[in-house]
């Protein structure tokens, strides 16, 4: 009685409608125009291909290639300098074209030359049964051996794991709810099989639950009929989707803890993995933002240039995102595609000075605030370009961010801290549940145009190195 | 490029590096990004931006500023001509007033805008827009018959030691319009209270509403002490009446913040806070009312919302985000209190009929001080969820 007591007055607090949806309520949709047409259409594989060091965050890699070199798909490109056995692998057969360094010849990005033949390497290969009776250091072993070890990530951090750590649980990131963001239902349909094996892989890494967070509207078989894992449903704006704010309504991090998680299209390529004993290299992404002509879902290989998958028709003034608006990275026309990325997002740059912007009714301007006109229009779609609309200013509107970070963090003060670079503060703030992505809504509501974002890693980063 | 953009960058290069103007580069900045939008662009995520940057919000608090300063003006110069006995014309009243309330919020500008330049010249940073705000809140707070020199020293101290001392914007504690404000008002008593300062004609003297609320001798009815004195409920409302030129019209005051409010640039926590806490302490004093005691006790509650600067306070100087609490509950705390002060200060202080712009001082320093219990608060909160965990 006293259980079920607790239970009713959880589910008020915690906003749990009776299905065991958590039900976001901050946040926003920003309603970009450019959505993709979900039907995934395969691309040829593409001439060039690049691995980025940087896309690992937490590795410290070292070159095993050199330019000239032959190599096969799940050919050894990298491994860390610390832990030489996680190693970053080629997607594809070909030749080492070139390998480009930058400042203080830091690697920037290895370019291979594809020969269309997709050799293989050959790794161990199991069967079902096999698969559900692997140990927690078969799966790790086989993981880092296969190359796949970098799709686990940790929190807090956002880096790659370390596979000698024990998790209190793992996250499997199913839901996306950043602007035009890849529909995992359509990537997962008719994949119930494979993405169940996968689940069942994972599930050995860890003594606690496997979460699969998605959508409440979720729809393919392999997310709603999963099985031997705890389907957590979320539903609401942006940053629904995120895995902070799942870990936090799920299973919160608290100092000391550790917890895993995966990207829902890395689930397939892990059972891909161990299924076919071969280097998965495929990848699903959605071709979006309104500079693209054609939009769509490809089914393409790691590291793609986005040459091969953005058809621009000629228009020059184009931003071209490996990632979405809020979160990726700009890699422009000739750049290569994020190794965790399943989006691609193409918006027109901005730039355009206006005379007198600031005295403008502005029936045609974005905001989140009251301040011009278009915010008493009805809800639409917008264009949106990469105009900062405004100058760096002074924090002076304080009390605007948390209506827009879903977590249970106060973000002013969290940001005072880091700013003063009070650790301590800071992380009985909860800096340690919270990643860069969690803030990107407070950076592009903020008047004063201030990089929260920016600030909360510099933060994260400064406790990591102290601690 | 356009024609503007062309002359612009025509200007803007004598104030590039190297160039004679180079320091000054503030100043053609502001002028720039004034003229046309500064159109830069996001060099990270999030590459989309909103609309709204901090010299829109600057700007609208301006214009919801601007019904207080036209009432202000008008009331000036139909203070003068009843002073002097004559007839009231409406383009007269505006333009007698606007020869007195105009060079007032120049010198204002000019003064502090001059500190605003030094300082952004030596801090290498760029003019802030908040400025423009702070400029006119501190004229419209001010008697019509203020010298002009004492105009710009106040508005100097206001600039240097309410805001630049403790690093520039964003980081002020106390409003800066009000420490201008209470400058002149301790370093000039006279021209700043008593009964001769709110007229502008010489040798007039008018005491304000408050005054004559203050000193109504016991026993004798407060209501009835100010409507003789001509301020009647309605009088006050509309702000045809002697005080500060911006202060005197709840009317405008209220149209301001339905403005503010619409525009979500205001925080109505804050507002709903004073309202509720002056209410509260002049309702308690309304309770206790009776012969013995002070006749400003008599007054009604609701009276006290159109006398005085609490409108114009409440409205615009309290909402300063910087200087008030930062959390929404901080702000009804603040509010509040703000609310509580000012009603004590007004009927039970002799000394200060107009309690205000002290309360708000007073609460600014303790608006930190309301969200350190919050934080902590949550902290706490936090804390526990981690000991629920582990047991």
């Amino acid at each position: 009685m006293s259980k079920m007591l607790l239970r009713t007055t959880a589910d008020i607090f915690f906003k749990r409608t009776p299905m065991g949806t958590f039900q976001i309520r901050k946040g926003l949709d920003i309603k970009l125009k450019g959505q993709a047409a979900k039907e995934i259409k395969t691309l040829p594989l593409s001439k060039t291909i690049a691995v980025a060091p940087c896309d690992y965050k937490g590795l410290k890699l070292r070159l095993s290639i050199k330019e000239g070199d032959a190599v096969k798909v799940g050919s050894q490109i990298f491994q860390d300098k610390f832990h030489p056995e996680i190693r970053i692998l080629s997607p594809v057969s070909g030749r080492v074209a070139m390998i480009i360094r930058g400042e203080k010849r830091a690697l920037l990005r290895v370019i291979i030359e594809t020969d269309g033949k997709q050799e293989q390497e050959s790794f161990k290969k199991f069967n079902e049964h096999e698969i559900l009776g692997l140990s927690q250091k078969d799966v790790t072993t086989y993981l880092l051996e296969g190359g796949l070890w970098p799709v686990i990530r940790q929190r807090p951090f956002s880096k790659i794991a370390n596979h000698r750590n024990h998790p209190k649980a793992v996250f499997i990131h199913a839901m996306n709810t950043e602007p035009l963001a890849l529909d995992v239902d359509v990537l997962l349909d008719k994949k119930e099989k494979e993405f169940q094996l996968g689940l069942d892989i994972l599930k050995h890494l860890t003594k606690g639950e496997v979460h699969l967070c998605i959508h409440a509207r979720a729809s393919a078989k392999a997310l709603t009929e999963a099985k031997r894992v705890q389907i957590q449903r979320f539903s609401g704006p942006h940053p629904a989707g995120n895995v902070s704010t799942h870990i936090q309504y799920v299973d919160p991090i608290n100092k000391g803890d550790v917890v895993w998680y995966v990207e829902a299209q890395d689930v397939l390529r892990v059972a891909s993995l161990f299924m076919n004993g071969a280097y998965a290299s495929e990848r699903v992404v959605a071709i979006t933002g309104e500079g693209a002509k054609n939009r769509y879902y490809a089914r393409t290989c790691l590291g793609a240039p986005l040459s091969a998958l953005v058809e621009d028709g000629g228009v020059n003034g184009l931003r071209y995102i490996s990632g979405s608006v809020l979160t990726g990275k700009d890699v422009g026309k000739e750049g290569f595609l994020g190794f965790y990325d399943s989006q691609v997002t193409v918006i027109p740059e901005g730039g355009k000075r206006e005379f007198l912007g600031w005295l403008s009714a502005g029936f045609n301007k974005f905001t989140v605030s009251k301040t011009f006109a278009s915010a008493f229009l009805p809800e639409r779609e917008v264009s949106l370009n990469t105009d900062k609309n405004g100058s760096d200013r002074a924090i002076v509107l304080n009390n605007i961010f948390d209506k827009y970070v879903a977590l249970d963090i106060m973000t002013f003060f969290l940001l005072r801290a880091v700013i003063s670079g009070d650790i301590e503060e800071a992380e009985k703030l909860g800096i340690l549940e919270c990643d860069e992505e969690d803030f990107a809504l407070c950076t592009f509501a903020c008047p004063s145009k201030t990089d929260v974002g920016e600030i909360m890693r510099s933060g994260l980063d400064l406790i990591e190195k102290e601690g | 490029m356009s024609f503007v953009e062309k002359i612009l960058k025509g200007i803007g290069s004598n104030f590039e590096k190297g160039k004679p103007l180079e320091k000054l580069y503030p100043l053609y900045e502001a002028l720039d990004t004034f003229i046309l939008t500064p159109g830069k662009t996001t060099p990270k995520a999030p590459y989309i931006r909103d609309a709204v940057d901090l010299k829109r919000i600057m700007i609208l608090v301006v214009l919801a500023l601007i019904p207080a300063t036209f009432m202000g003006i008008l009331n000036t110069g139909y203070q003068i001509l009843q002073a002097k006995d004559m007839a009231y014309d409406f383009g007269q009243a505006l333009a007698l007033g606007a020869s007195k309330v105009i060079p007032i919020i120049l010198v204002s500008y000019m003064a502090g805008g001059l500190w605003e330049v030094i300082f952004a010249v030596t801090r290498k940073h760029e003019i802030n827009e908040g400025f423009l705000v702070t400029g006119i809140l501190y004229a419209l707070t001010l008697p019509p018959t203020i010298p002009l020199w004492q105009v710009a020293v106040g508005i100097s101290f206001g600039v240097v030691f309410g805001k630049e001392i403790f690093g520039g914007t964003g980081m002020n504690v106390f409003n800066p319009a009000l420490v201008a404000r209470a400058f002149v008002f301790f370093a000039y008593p006279v021209s700043m209270s008593g009964s001769n300062a709110w007229v502008a004609v010489d040798g007039y003297t008018q005491a304000t509403p408050l005054a004559v609320a203050a000193g109504t001798a016991k026993g004798s009815s407060v209501v009835e002490a100010l409507n003789q004195a001509g301020f009647t409920l309605n009088n006050m409302f509309v702000g045809f009446i002697p005080g500060s030129i911006g202060e005197t019209s709840a009317l405008a005051c209220i149209i301001g913040l339905a403005f503010l409010l619409i525009t979500r640039v205001a925080s109505w926590r804050t507002i709903a806070g004073c309202v509720l806490g002056l209410l509260t302490i002049t309702s308690v004093f309304y309770l206790l009312r009776g012969p013995e005691k002070l006749a400003f006790f008599d007054l009604p509650p609701y009276w006290h919302l159109v006398m005085g600067g609490f409108a114009f306070g409440a409205v615009f100087m309290a909402t300063d985000p910087v200087s008030s609490a930062a959390t929404d509950t901080g702000r009804w705390i603040y509010g509040f209190f703000i609310g509580v002060l000012t009603g004590l200060i007004r009927v039970i202080n002799p000394a200060y009929p107009e309690g205000m712009m002290l309360a708000i001082l007073f609460m600014n320093a303790f608006a930190p001080l309301i969200d350190y219990f919050i934080v902590e608060n949550h902290i706490k909160k936090r804390l526990a969820r981690v000991t629920a965990r582990k047991s």
